[in-house]
């Protein structure tokens, strides 16, 4: 059962002059992890704003085509309404937390929508738990570093427990151990809580292996689309510039040079290395 | 950026600290209206005296004295004008009367900046947010006031890096005269509003994906609740003020120079 569908989607922001998405047609199941990903500029942050009714609410401009989230008509919603069932985090944590304590931010949502104070707190808690900052809870959100700011963020949409979370290329602010943290953080709540996420990502070489599901973006269309191992072998997914794992890539260079493999793509370098390991063994 | 220091708020817990911001105020109102109906130094010495407990309470004392030198400027300048303009306008006689009119002045606007500054160096921008929507100010402005305290040391930061990035450029900020000095700052304010109003809208995508404006009955994580300190405190304001207008109305006040017996 698909949890997300577009089909034809197109929009034009109201300064731009072309579509910055065209045609995009995509279904997202409930519970998958979905990786989009493509070259800057290729419309990836646009989809996601569609996904919780930014667009076209905020943003305004022009939508064509039709998109379902959550069974809900983005277009008859308003984005709170949406906001129930969609969390989005954005790329800079810093923008996206108001308040002057962690746990009032994650508590932000839930009294918008006018939740009961127990009820409150304790989901608070449980987000906070969830994500690994429960001890931060009293700090001011200037005061943390940048993985532990996103993490607030995660957790402060997580505390609205919506269906799905997307995220906007939630690392690039990051540093490699800060970005595995959030991605480990991620990929708990989609397995444990069976939470869909969509995760907008340059970074394969963390995330691929988490993915049964990618989308690759270019120019704002969707142009590969299906199981992880397929796509980032193919040779299109090269050509647009997408960063393929280097256990991938070291897998296809190899396979090139006949050397004998199994079929099963690796996408991390444990995969890579049992494999390595057979194939050395067999000779 | 050592402007912004006194803007940003240090998390310490003091009975003062946890005390309700709104009772606070109204203590703090209570210490302005004493001090504006005195005019003698007696009293006013008095109500300076009342405030030091609070701040040794509140263990606040190295911020306090570093806000009371920075009033010293002005307390000077209104100590002198007193003095200076009350001397001659008496026609020059009895100085000592007004040497001591200056100085009760003088202490009269020390005592209020004393007050006020142990009130915001006490509470925190958190709670002085949540006393704002408890007496059911509109939410957005206290969402507004909050916000701006939370960005003002990411906005100082911002400042400093564009500063730094203009003077590898060769902008030199320090250099012309007082005129030639404030224009210097314009490549430093440009690309410094230009990225706030950037965030801005990057702050309004955030909030509307959370929900903002979905109810008007929006709930609240914390509450006010008074404590028995918030009652103490109460019972001290009021009896400051009692005592302060009883004996406004009912005695006459000896002046210092009459206590001391005229030793001029």
């Amino acid at each position: 059962m698909s949890i997300i569908e577009t089909e034809n989607l197109t929009y034009t922001y109201p300064s731009g002059t072309k579509p910055s998405i065209r045609d995009v047609s995509i279904k997202i199941d409930k519970g998958e992890f979905v990786l989009i990903t493509g070259p800057s500029g290729c419309g990836k942050t646009t989809l996601c704003r569609c996904f919780n009714g930014l667009i076209p609410h905020f943003y305004q401009g022009e939508l064509e085509g039709e998109i379902t989230v959550a069974g809900l008509r983005i277009s008859e919603q308003p984005i709170y309404e949406m906001a129930k069932h969609v969390g989005l985090v954005f790329q800079n944590p810093e923008n996206q937390l108001f308040a002057l304590s962690v746990e009032k931010d994650v508590a932000f949502g839930l009294e918008n929508l006018g939740a009961p104070r127990e009820e409150m707190r304790k989901r608070v808690d449980w987000a906070l738990n969830l994500t690994g900052i429960y001890d931060l809870r009293e700090r001011a959100p200037h005061e943390l570093s940048g993985g532990q700011q996103q993490r607030v963020a995660i957790a402060s949409v997580l505390a609205m427990q919506p269906e799905i979370i997307v995220l906007d290329e939630p690392t690039s602010f990051l540093d490699p151990l800060g970005a595995k943290r959030i991605f480990e953080v991620i990929y708990d709540l989609n397995r444990k809580l069976g939470i869909t996420v969509v995760l907008v990502e340059h970074r394969l070489d963390l995330t691929a292996r988490y993915a049964n599901h990618i989308a690759i973006m270019d120019d704002g269309k969707i142009v590969l689309d299906g199981e992880p191992r397929e796509i980032l072998s193919s040779e299109q997914a090269r050509l647009i510039g997408v960063g393929i794992p280097k256990p991938t890539r070291l897998y296809q260079i190899l396979r090139k040079d006949r050397v004998n493999l199994s079929n099963t793509v690796p996408l991390s370098s444990d995969e890579m290395a049992a494999m390595l390991r057979e194939a050395l063994k067999s000779q | 950026m050592s402007v912004f220091d006194g803007l940003k708020f240090r998390r310490v817990y003091s009975p003062i600290h946890n005390l309700d911001p709104r009772i606070k105020f109204l203590y703090v109102c209570a210490i302005f209206v004493a001090a504006i109906i005195f005019w003698e130094l007696l009293p006013l010495a008095i109500l300076f005296l009342i405030q030091v407990p609070f701040v040794i309470l509140a263990g606040v004392q190295r911020e306090w004295v570093r806000s009371m030198r920075g009033a010293a400027f002005l307390a000077i300048v209104i100590f002198l004008t007193n003095f200076i303009f009350s001397f001659i306008g008496a026609g020059y006689t009895n100085p000592a009367h007004y040497l001591e009119y200056a100085s009760a002045m003088t202490l009269r606007f020390i005592v209020l900046i004393e007050s006020f500054s142990v009130f915001f160096l006490t509470t925190s921008p958190d709670h002085l947010g949540l006393a704002l929507e408890q007496t059911r100010i509109p939410y957005e402005f206290c969402f507004a006031f909050t916000t701006a305290v939370r960005f003002v040391p990411v906005l100082a930061e911002e400042a400093q890096t564009i500063m730094d990035a203009q003077k590898a450029r060769g902008l030199e900020l320090e250099r012309g005269n007082f005129l030639k000095r404030i224009r210097n700052y314009i490549p430093i304010l440009i690309p410094l509003i230009v990225s706030a109003i950037r965030r801005s809208l990057e702050l309004a995508e955030a909030m509307e994906s959370r929900a903002w404006g979905a109810t008007k009955n929006r709930t609240n994580l914390y509450v006010l609740k008074m404590h028995r300190g918030d009652f103490v405190l109460i019972v001290i304001t009021f009896l400051i003020l009692a005592v302060a207008i009883y004996i406004h109305l009912f005695f006459r006040i000896p002046s210092l120079n009459e206590l001391l017996g005229g030793l001029f």
